[in-house]
């Protein structure tokens, strides 16, 4: 525990020393601020249009930054031979991969809640401003899909020899997941038989953190009769007092697998090394 | 002898009914057999009903005034049996002020009116069926009258309309209440009847025209039903000034639905947070002007909609403004669409660029509903701006807005903006300090 500790302080050491955290969070609250601004006498509520446009530009930015600030921390160890050194300390790949994840995480929650700050205090300066339960949902979406890239991003930086390994493959899943997701999904999944293509939907729809977390929130957002008749019981068990646990429950399982993977190919390196 | 001082009331009560010139009958005391005084009034009479609870079911077979005292304290006529609580068979017969409590769940409606030229004026309907039900009967009014369903956990399906016409025509419905019943206001084969300024809630759809003609549906406000207003196979229907709100949370929830309707005007509307505000399926020349659609998740959607004229309305803050289908025969001009950006070059407050409506979506989730989930997603959105095959034949309004009209309604009130603003404001500081905290030593 003391293991992990030290090694989450050192990569909060160094994340909020890193230039690149400092890009992402002016990045991210410019682009908050411009939504707000273009969005002026509005007030954002509910399922609306600027809460869907702020939804999308959250799902734009915020996996791409979690994947480069994880997958680069991990491969940096790699590069600069910093982990060579670690390893010949008692201490364990796991401790080290928590410790990581717990480090960048509080990273990525400081660029969140600033992006935010800025956006709710200037917003109700300006006249327009957020509902406090949208503004709320809003918040713990971009920070669930924030935690559930940092997963994936760990797991490319178990993968990755270098950093640009790293970007290469980041960017790539960032693509498949954010932009050609439904293009892909329609292409391949309307070859199939009728039947299948709504319980196809729904497994891969689990594996995509990014289509998991903007389900739950539109739903959550009151959206959820934009799905369709097909997605009726979707709805219902969302919005049930079940729906926000076991919601939690996906989260913490889906990263717990990401780390365990990544946990099982860093030991097998391990002890090759 | 028990029945002698009733029949010494009754007696009374028919005295004092002939000889008051106006013709006006006191029922002093109860309980009482309402039915019996009702029997011996004379046609054209008024009967007074002093406070207190009258036991039915009844019927009314001569024209006359039935109302409750102006003092305090109710007149409630309960009915647990399966017919209707009151039965209207002869024409000109008034209701004013009564409570009906029918609460038994039955075929039979908790008012029936069977003759024309009723009115039915303040009353107070609780009902386990439909609350108020004319069949060929002409020229009746409803008014300030509340209709509420009486019994709890059914589905809506099974419950009765708030009123309920067929056959029925020229009736006025003004200035009602009704709420949690099926269908607010059916209207079935009944033509040009009146709908203005009633309140519908959660009921399912708040005004229904099937088979009618020449309807006037005004000034209305329906909120959390599935839909608002409702217009099938109906013809120069004229819904103006209504509000609609809040008709989001069933999957086929919309503000206003024309569905083969025809020659129908949809004007001055507000049409606010809906999932579908304006939706127009098979429905043929109709004019659709001024309305201000806003917060819904899509603004309109048209399915094999032609020849409608739609001008003027103002779309903002929905999800998507429009969607789409096998509707490019529409004359769609000066409407002002706020995901839209155009160029106005010679200054008229039109755009000169047009704004289509994309049909992939729509065309995609018909063949196969299960896409209904890519809604507005980032990579649908992405996949919408790289489709633009065969751009003419789509729906397009051809010269925009390029300012909505000054006068955008708010709706929402904006209480908690404040505590967001001060939350943002202690997230902004905390995250400042933090920075600060773990910034590189000097």
């Amino acid at each position: 525990m003391t293991e992990m500790r030290d090694v989450a302080a050192r990569e909060m050491k160094i994340g909020f020393r890193n230039p690149w955290a400092y890009s992402f969070t002016a990045l991210f609250a410019l682009f908050m601020l411009s939504l707000l601004f273009i969005n002026a006498q509005g007030y954002v509520t509910g399922y609306s249009g600027s809460s869907s446009t702020m939804l999308n530009l959250a799902l734009y930015l915020l996996p791409l930054m979690a994947l480069m600030l994880g997958s680069f921390s991990l491969t940096g160890e790699k590069e600069e031979g910093n982990w060579a050194l670690l390893s010949t300390y008692p201490l364990g790949t796991w401790a080290f991969l928590t410790g990581k994840y717990t480090g960048l995480a509080i990273v990525l929650l400081a660029i969140v809640t600033f992006g935010f700050g800025l956006s709710g205090a200037v917003g109700s300066l300006l006249g327009g401003g957020f509902n406090f339960a949208t503004y709320g949902q809003l918040f713990v979406f971009s920070l669930s899909l924030s935690f559930l890239f940092l997963g994936v991003a760990l797991l490319i930086g178990t993968i990755a020899h270098n950093r640009w390994q790293a970007l290469t493959i980041g960017v790539g899943i960032w693509f498949f997941a954010i932009i050609a997701w439904p293009s892909i999904l329609i292409a391949a999944l309307g070859m199939m038989p009728y039947t299948w293509i709504k319980p196809a939907l729904t497994v891969l729809t689990f594996l995509n953190p990014a289509e998991l977390t903007r389900l739950f929130t539109v739903v959550k957002l009151g959206g959820g009769s934009t799905l369709g008749p097909e997605y009726y019981n979707w709805m219902l068990w969302i919005r049930s007092p079940w729906g926000t646990p076991v919601f939690i429950g996906v989260l913490v399982l889906w990263i717990g697998t990401a780390l365990t993977i990544a946990y099982r190919l860093w030991e097998r390196e391990r002890r090759r090394g | 002898m028990r029945t002698l001082p009733f029949c010494l009331i009754v007696f009374a009560g028919i005295v004092v009914a002939v000889c008051l010139s106006s013709g006006q009958a006191y029922a002093e005391q109860q309980p009482l057999e309402l039915q019996q005084l009702l029997d011996q009034a004379k046609p054209g009479s008024r009967i007074v009903l002093p406070s207190g609870t009258y036991e039915g079911p009844i019927t009314i077979s001569k024209p006359l005034t039935l109302q409750a005292a102006e003092s305090a304290g109710e007149v409630i006529v309960r009915n647990v049996s399966q017919q209707p609580a009151i039965t209207l068979q002869a024409d000109h017969i008034t209701l004013t002020g009564l409570r009906i409590v029918d609460e038994a769940v039955k075929e039979s409606a908790s008012i029936l009116v069977l003759g024309n030229r009723s009115v039915l004026d303040q009353l107070q309907v609780r009902t386990g069926s439909h609350g108020i039900q004319a069949k060929d009967a002409n020229d009746g009014t409803v008014k300030r009258t509340t209709i509420e369903w009486a019994v709890d956990g059914m589905r809506m399906a099974d419950k009765g309309n708030g009123i309920d016409l067929y056959n029925a025509h020229r009736w006025q419905m003004t200035n009602n209440t009704i709420r949690a019943v099926h269908d607010g206001i059916y209207m079935e084969n009944s033509d040009e009847a009146l709908v203005s300024r009633n309140v519908i809630e959660r009921s399912r759809y708040g005004i229904h025209c099937m088979y009618t003609k020449r309807t006037v549906i005004k000034g209305n406000e329906g909120k959390l039903n599935v839909t608002g207003a409702m217009v099938m196979a109906a013809e120069q229907v004229a819904v103006t000034g209504n509000t609609f709100s809040k008709q989001s949370e069933n999957v086929n929830s919309q503000g206003i639905l024309l569905f083969d309707a025809h020659k129908t005007t949809v004007s001055d509307n507000k049409i606010d947070g809906n999932r579908v505000g304006l939706y127009v399926e098979q429905s043929t020349a109709n004019q659709m002007e001024r309305n201000q659609v806003s917060y819904n998740f899509v603004g309109i959607q048209l399915v094999e909609a032609s020849d409608n004229t739609i001008t003027s309305n103002q779309f903002w803050g929905n999800v998507t403004d429009a969607q789409a289908r096998n509707s490019d025969d529409n004359t769609i001009t000066g409407n002002y669409w706020d995901s839209f950006r155009g160029i106005d070059t010679n200054g008229d407050g039109h755009s000169e660029l047009t704004y289509a409506i994309n049909p992939l979506f729509q065309g995609l989730t018909r063949k196969r509903a299960a896409f209904q989930l890519f809604f507005q997603s980032p990579g649908m959105i992405f996949l919408e701006g790289l489709y633009q095959t065969e751009r003419t034949r789509w729906t397009t309004d051809l010269s925009p807005l390029m300012k909505p009209h000054a006068n955008l309604i708010q709706t929402e009130h904006q209480g908690d903006k404040l505590i967001t603003g001060l939350m943002g404001l202690f997230m902004l500081s905390c995250t400042s300090l933090l920075f600060y905290k773990m910034r590189r030593p000097k």
